[in-house]
């Protein structure tokens, strides 16, 4: 494997050949990358032909990258192995957020090689997949320039292994992001599997009541499903939110356990119940439940029907969906029906006694 | 003014950016506003017109007949297809879309292919290729922000940059920028 001195001099020799288009348009990159990095580096020399700074390079042996800074030009250029390497496809100035870069002749591809084989073997000791390859750049936040490779598992998908060492490969750092946070790790212990990735929770199977088979029109009736929906959780529904199209019917539920968790239920046409998600409310919410009977359920479907020619100047509207919540900050529930027609939309809305408040176009 | 008198002016007004530039193939406007003042009658309200690299034309106007009302007209190198209903997230009220829309006779189309030289000109991008025009109703990017306004924005790239030149209805260039 060449020393950086050796390999510095095949760049500059390189550099200086480059000048000759006979051997610009010969620009070769070499059969085994990782094992001819200098060849590689000479191959993208040759094929860029004038001196110019590099912002990103990736490095694989099935594939290397480079984009170059030439003046105000940012061009990119890739090299696959044993191939003539294309001539640089321009980049847009504007699409180039980061503009942190180093001379050409200061990106060591051979200690690139080393990084990578190192990452693999962290990456075996640790349980992740084996990266296919290793990128020189400052990152996707503009961070400072140096090596970095992402390592994933396929044991777990939410965790994630960066590693990062200085462009001259002297300090290393690592990180994990597992539980939703970043963890830094230390990079000398990583060999000795410092970092082991913990499985993922096999999924939980989330509770679902299989349908009836009835045929639903959710415009036309909620109440029955509202009904079933009780009996299912065993429980009267503490609601936060009832939202209608006709197909689907989506009932938000304060948990009877914990009133900061919604859990949303949602019914198909078919009446097939299935428990969606669970999210904690968020700070200074209401949070405070309404039932069935706070609100004019059994004149609803009537609402509905009604609220289409509520609004005189969309003759030809129709309802989009309905929703029912506390109004304002935790007022009283009310109904809102929006209806849409081919050129926009209105609101209908009727409070807690079923009387009409607005009927407008949005 | 007669209808004819109407759609002669405005056959004049178009008459020009059928010119081609070296590498813009300019929509025949003639052709398409012709045939659209002789299907609807004068007056024209324009509250957005796009032209697209490929030259095809997207005109919403005002509907005459129900003035709270937006209808696309679309040109593609002679086809012609409309009125598409054009429905809005939130509908603007009837004086407001009378104070956007802008009167067809007021729009100097032979004067596109030079705002489009001035346009290349001021980036600095002579062989700059049309990614789209468009002209609305608002106000400038520049430095006078506030012009509320009908503007022509020019949207230009090469292989290098984006570039965006704005112009007012009499070409003056009001703003311009480069990435």
């Amino acid at each position: 494997m060449p020393t950086r001195t050796e390999t510095s001099l095949t760049l500059a020799a390189a550099l200086a050949l480059a000048n000759s288009t006979v051997l610009a348009a010969e620009a070769v990159a070499p059969a085994h990358p990782l094992d001819q990095p200098a060849a590689l580096m000479a191959a993208f020399a040759a094929r860029i032909g004038h001196r110019a700074d590099v912002l990103e390079f990736r490095l694989g042996e099935h594939y290397a990258r480079m984009l170059v800074q030439t003046g105000e030009d940012f061009d990119e250029y890739e090299a696959i192995p044993g191939q003539v390497m294309a001539q640089g496809t321009p980049r847009k100035a504007g699409s180039v957020e980061c503009r942190k870069k180093l001379p050409f002749d200061a990106v060591d591809a051979a200690l690139g090689v080393r990084l990578l084989a190192q990452a693999r073997t962290i990456a075996a000791a640790n349980g992740y997949q084996e990266p296919p390859n290793l990128e020189l750049g400052a990152g996707m936040m503009c961070e400072e320039l140096g090596w970095r490779v992402v390592l994933h598992s396929e044991r777990n998908s939410e965790v994630f292994l960066h590693l990062t060492w200085s462009t001259d490969g002297t300090k290393a750092k690592a990180r994990e992001f597992r539980d939703d946070s970043w963890h830094k790790v230390d990079p000398a212990k990583l060999l000795a599997g410092a970092a082991q990735v913990v499985p993922a929770a096999p999924p939980k199977g989330l509770p679902h009541v299989e349908g009836d088979g009835r045929k639903r029109d959710f415009l036309r009736s909620i109440d029955a499903d509202l009904k079933r929906l009780a009996a299912s959780t065993r429980a009267p529904l503490a609601l936060r939110r009832i939202s209608v199209d006709a197909t689907q019917l989506s009932v938000d539920l304060y948990r009877a356990d914990d009133r900061r968790t919604v859990s949303t239920w949602l019914v198909d046409a078919d009446g097939r119940m299935q428990l969606w998600r669970e999210d904690k409310t968020m700070a200074l919410d209401c949070n405070k439940p309404f039932a069935t009977g706070d609100f004019p359920l059994a004149q609803l479907p009537a609402m509905i029907a009604d609220a289409p020619g509520l609004v005189a100047a969309m003759p030809g509207a129709v309802v989009k969906d309905v929703a029912v919540y506390r109004s304002g900050f935790c007022g009283k529930p009310h109904v809102y029906i929006r209806i849409e027609d081919e050129r926009g939309y209105g609101n209908v809305e009727f409070d807690q006694a079923g009387r009409l408040l607005r009927a407008d176009i949005q | 003014m007669s209808r004819i008198a109407f759609a002669l002016a405005c056959l004049l007004a178009a008459h020009g950016v059928q010119a081609q530039d070296k590498d813009f193939q300019w929509p025949d406007l003639t052709d398409f506003l012709t045939r659209l003042i002789h299907e609807l009658g004068p007056p024209i309200k324009v509250y957005k017109l796009e032209i697209d690299r490929d030259g095809k034309v997207d005109l919403w106007i005002q509907n005459q007949d129900r003035r709270d009302l937006i209808d696309s007209w679309e040109y593609d190198h002679g086809r012609i297809e409309g009125p598409i209903p054009i429905k809005f997230k939130e509908y603007p009220s009837l004086a407001a879309l009378d104070h956007h829309v802008i009167e067809l006779t007021t729009i100097d189309f032979p004067r596109l292919p030079s705002m489009l030289a001035s346009a290349r000109a001021k980036l600095a991008l002579p062989d700059a290729r049309v990614t789209y025009i468009e002209l609305e109703r608002g106000d400038s990017s520049g430095f006078i922000a506030l012009t509320d306004s009908p503007i022509w924005t020019f949207h230009l790239e090469t292989a290098r940059h984006d570039g965006r030149v704005e112009f007012d209805l009499h070409g003056r260039m009001l703003d311009a920028d480069k990435d």
